[in-house]
């Protein structure tokens, strides 16, 4: 008996799985204005899970979105470059991390 | 396209609600109760991505959110009927008691409430009680300015 070769699909190149990942976790939380359940949805934690090799894709999204990737920058550069002045001023906190970024070598 | 909103909130889906703003997550429900459009309002303890007023809880309870519009001239009230020269916030809560949403009463007695990072939308207060929100378990009144009484 003949077998038929089963063809695994493609893997996933790490910006597809970030932009999956990332789709999943704004339908879910779109309409939620908690910070604590935005911040620790499954699908956020898999994103800081992809370890530092996802930043570009979050300062891309942050920079072009205003996209709340906070924590996730936090958890994965151990930085925290927003000033206490700029608390919940998402233009603002914006504005500290990719001044942050730019300083410290990183391109997106 | 299919509007997302009455697909979160079915009571939504009569279309007795209009949205009033572009999708913007520079601000949310809290904010917007307040009046303001430029901060994400949330107790968070120890992190910046949200701001909450100085000295109050941070728990996420519904006591931490009265305490915080009390300090914003803000005293609780039975219900919410309009009531000339006052304007009204009510809180809506899950089923484990934690705050899930703030909307604001307009003049003539709707509601605006800004949806997360989504839009601003007037509606009827009781048409975002339901899976996600839950239900309204506290109203507050303050005292408008006086250029605004109706």
């Amino acid at each position: 008996m003949s077998t038929v070769p089963t063809i695994a699909p493609p893997a996933e190149t790490l910006e597809q799985h970030f932009r999956r990942l990332a789709e999943t976790w704004k339908r879910a939380v779109a309409h939620l204005s908690s910070t604590t359940v935005r911040n620790n949805h499954p699908a956020y934690n898999e994103i800081i899970g992809l370890g530092t090799a996802v930043l570009p894709l979050l300062l891309q999204d942050m920079e072009a979105n205003n996209t709340h990737w906070f924590r996730a920058l936090r958890e994965l550069t151990g930085a925290d470059p927003v000033p206490p002045s700029a608390a919940g001023d998402v233009p603002e906190m914006v504005s500290a991390w990719l001044k942050w970024a730019k300083e410290h070598g990183h391109q997106w | 396209m299919v509007d997302p909103l009455p697909a979160i909130f079915p009571r939504l889906a009569q279309r007795n609600y209009r949205v009033t703003s572009p999708v913007t997550g520079n601000y949310n429900c809290v904010a917007w109760a307040l009046g303001i459009n430029s901060k994400w309002w949330w107790p968070i303890k120890g992190d910046k991505d949200a701001v909450w007023p100085e000295g109050v809880s941070t728990e996420e309870t519904v006591d931490a959110f009265q305490e915080a519009f009390r300090t914003l001239g803000f005293v609780e009230c039975a219900d919410e009927i309009e009531e000339q020269g006052h304007e009204k916030i009510a809180v809506f809560a899950n089923g484990w008691g934690v705050p899930s949403h703030v909307c604001r009463q307009l003049a003539g007695g709707n509601w605006t409430s800004k949806i997360g990072e989504l839009e601003d939308i007037e509606h009827n207060l009781r048409d975002l009680e339901g899976a996600e929100y839950g239900l309204v378990v506290l109203v507050m009144k303050r005292p408008l300015p006086a250029n605004q009484h109706a």
